[in-house]
């Protein structure tokens, strides 16, 4: 086997540790690559390989610009990891210069006007052959939904469908009938059972799971102004109660210490004013976890048992960043002797997490983190002990941040 | 738009991976065909410091069918179902879902697994699977467990999965002889995750039927007994008796305050009846005025 492997210059000598070497068969030719086990196999045929006909759009599944044939059937390179296509069959745009019905497609998308900048093509070609190879007949609605993974910004698709359409319609009437692909083995397409699971893996330095280095931390986010109007992208209300009287729990509240230690993930850092907090929070939802640091300004109206928090923050890198409001207001309760509270929650967030996030999933998450906070806030008013830290309580470790700011929290919330 | 660093181990046995869960050090993240883990890994909302790749093992890869119930190993993907690889037993119904997931190019690699694990509100099978009365099974060290899929997925993106195990299969009955099937979801654009997803398993004759309302922010709503969304009964003419009101009520106890949002949701669940009836939506449903 190794004999037919053909070695890329200066790519696979001298294993960098914690990279893998990966073989595949690249168009038709075996190739061995060294890539780290993050890099997908967009980066993989671009870097490595030279092979830039594959383009890379979104990097996260949309576009579609990256859709290559992996084992022959169409997948998204940006989404298929190095160790997840060891040993596959890999076609990309270069590589579909002889096959003939990328070549009808090529006349017609000619024919067409099919393409303007280009940027999607590669990945379009690829689409549009599993179309041409699938679909009975040139419908054009099938057609249009098939393509509706591959994003074109130039033509507007008509020319593309045309083209589309019209290579189908010319193979059925030469009677080359659609192919079931009812023959493939289960799974993932490019993962093969048996041949990557001895692919060497050399483990990086471990880094300790919730470890959060200081001196790794970009610096949070300025709070430049936060009396300054702020309109939020999204809002939306909680609602709890509580078996205590308005006045005893309004006045909690006014206990910033014991509301940031009712609140699952929260630690405070400092004070740099009577009215302003600083410190953080740690969220997650589902594998995503954030840790928010930053500050946040307090206001409390006795009068009408009603409060303000206004505060923004951003993550350990910096990259997504969070701005909002809560205010509250205490209401006596249904039963005489009790409280209702109402939260009025603001938010703006940008991002990775804004790009990947809907707003359900933190409505959702902001109903746990609510809940939670009125049970704790509970057990303090009925003179329990403190409540137990949730399981990710990252309390110590934020402490230890030199310059640890206030979470955001109902920016997050 | 790269991943942070990550380890990357392929165990080509369940044992092995069960160890190796177990073991390893650090935090790790399970992986099927990565579609969805892919891009939080792209955009680093995940940060392992090791992925698992699941697919080496042979278990996972399998489907069969036992006593008339669907085994499907969990890194089955939705072009496998689509495409009719493996044996169906229910009327077509998971090939119509399977079919209308992402994009095939996602498709090719995304698993029945991998989004079940997940647990995104929004994706297809977390609501259908649930309207099709089906559960999950689980492996440990300690032996495996199954739990119905509603008691699987607990919140958004949250499953029941405890520390060191893994979801190696779902199972799914039978579509009962006789009983209607009707999915609805509704995206603003083809292939983008849901907006409102309804789904419905009536069996006219037997008077039963289940109905889900997914989509929503946290697990799928499940109305295992759906008789109250049809005015207590069950009965032949089950379409012309759906009662939006009992759903707009249902989704305002579930805490959706947005009134828009419940119309759509109720709006996708009456096109699921319909399409389950076998005719078009006659009626544009009423929703209850807005709680105070």
């Amino acid at each position: 086997m190794n004999a037919a492997l053909a070695e890329i210059p200066g790519r696979t000598s001298g294993r960098t540790p914690g990279n893998m070497a990966l073989a595949l068969t690249v168009n038709g030719r075996p190739v061995r690559v060294e890539a780290e086990p993050r890099s997908h196999l967009g980066d993989v045929l671009r870097e490595r390989l030279d092979l830039t006909g594959t383009h890379l759009g979104c990097e996260h599944g949309v576009c579609g610009a990256c859709t290559v044939l992996l084992d022959g059937e169409p997948a998204r390179a940006c989404l298929t990891f190095a160790g997840a296509c060891s040993g596959a069959a890999v076609t990309t745009v270069e590589g579909l210069d002889g096959d003939p019905v990328a070549a009808e497609l090529r006349a017609a998308f000619n024919r067409e006007h099919a393409l303007q900048c280009g940027y999607c093509t590669p990945g379009m070609l690829v689409a549009a052959r599993d179309l041409v190879l699938r679909l009975p007949e040139a419908d054009e609605r099938r057609i249009r939904v098939g393509l509706s993974g591959n994003l074109c910004r130039c033509t507007g698709y008509a020319g593309i469908v045309r083209a589309v359409m019209g290579v189908i319609a010319e193979r059925r009437a030469r009677g080359i009938g659609p192919e079931s692909g009812a023959e493939r083995a289960l799974g993932p397409v490019g993962a093969r059972l048996g041949e990557a699971g001895a692919t060497p893996v050399t483990r990086p330095t471990p880094v300790p799971a919730t470890a959060p280095a200081a001196a790794t931390v970009a610096a949070p986010a300025r709070v430049t102004d936060l009396d300054a109007a702020f309109t939020p992208t999204h809002s939306f209300t909680q609602t709890f109660d509580l078996a205590h009287p308005p006045e005893a729990v309004f006045a909690l509240f006014g206990d910033i210490d014991a509301v940031a230690a009712c609140l699952p993930g929260a630690v405070l850092t400092g004070r740099p004013a009577p009215d302003a907090v600083e410190g953080g929070l740690q969220v997650r939802i589902g594998p995503i976890g954030a840790t928010f640091r930053g500050r946040a300004r307090i206001a409390h109206d006795p009068a009408t048992l009603s409060g303000a928090v206004r505060g923004a923050g951003a993550d350990a890198g910096g990259r997504s960043a969070t701005e909002g409001q809560i205010r509250y207001r205490v209401e006596p309760g249904e039963a005489p002797g009790t409280a209702r509270v109402l939260l009025d929650v603001g938010y703006t967030l940008t991002g990775p997490l804004a790009q990947f996030g809907r707003p359900g999933l933190v409505r959702d998450l902001a109903g746990r983190i609510t809940a939670d906070l009125a049970r704790n806030l509970d057990a303090r008013l009925s003179g329990a002990a403190a409540p137990a830290p949730a399981g990710l309580n990252p309390l110590r470790l934020l402490a230890d941040l030199v310059r640890a700011r206030l979470a955001a929290w109902r920016g997050r919330a | 738009m790269k991943p942070a660093p990550f380890a990357w181990e392929r165990p080509a046995s369940l044992p092995a991976l069960l160890d190796r869960l177990a073991t390893a050090p650090g935090s790790v993240k399970l992986m099927a065909g990565g579609q969805s883990l892919g891009p939080m890994l792209n955009l680093r909302l995940v940060e392992p410091d090791l992925v698992l790749d699941i697919t080496g093992v042979p278990e996972f890869r399998q489907a069969r069918l036992e006593d008339g119930t669907l085994v499907l190993g969990a890194c089955v993907t939705h072009a496998d179902i689509e495409d009719g690889r493996v044996p169906d037993n229910t009327g077509g119904a998971l090939q119509r879902v399977a079919s209308a997931i992402a994009y095939r190019p996602v498709r090719n690699r995304g698993t029945v697994g991998g989004s079940l694990a997940h647990a995104d509100p929004a994706a297809d099978w977390v609501s259908a699977l649930t309207a099709l009365g089906a559960a999950v099974e689980i492996a440990g060290r300690d032996g495996r467990r199954t739990l119905p899929l509603e008691a699987f997925v607990t919140g958004a993106l949250d499953v029941a999965l405890r520390p060191g195990e893994i979801l190696v299969a779902v199972k799914i009955p039978a579509r009962p002889a006789g009983a209607a099937w009707g999915y609805v979801k509704h995206c603003a654009k083809i292939g983008e995750f849901a907006h409102a997803i309804g789904a419905v398993l009536i069996e006219p004759a037997a008077g039963r039927g289940r109905a889900v309302i997914g989509a929503v922010e946290g697990p799928p709503l499940l109305f295992a007994d759906a008789s109250p969304l049809f005015g207590g009964r069950i009965c032949p003419d089950f379409a012309a008796r759906f009662d939006a009101g009992a759903a707009d009520a249902a989704l305002i106890a579930a805490g959706m305050a947005d009134r828009v949002a419940r119309h759509v949701h109720v709006t996708v669940l009456a096109r699921a009846v319909a399409q389950a009836a076998g005719q078009a939506p006659t009626h544009v449903p009423t929703t209850r005025p807005e709680a105070a």
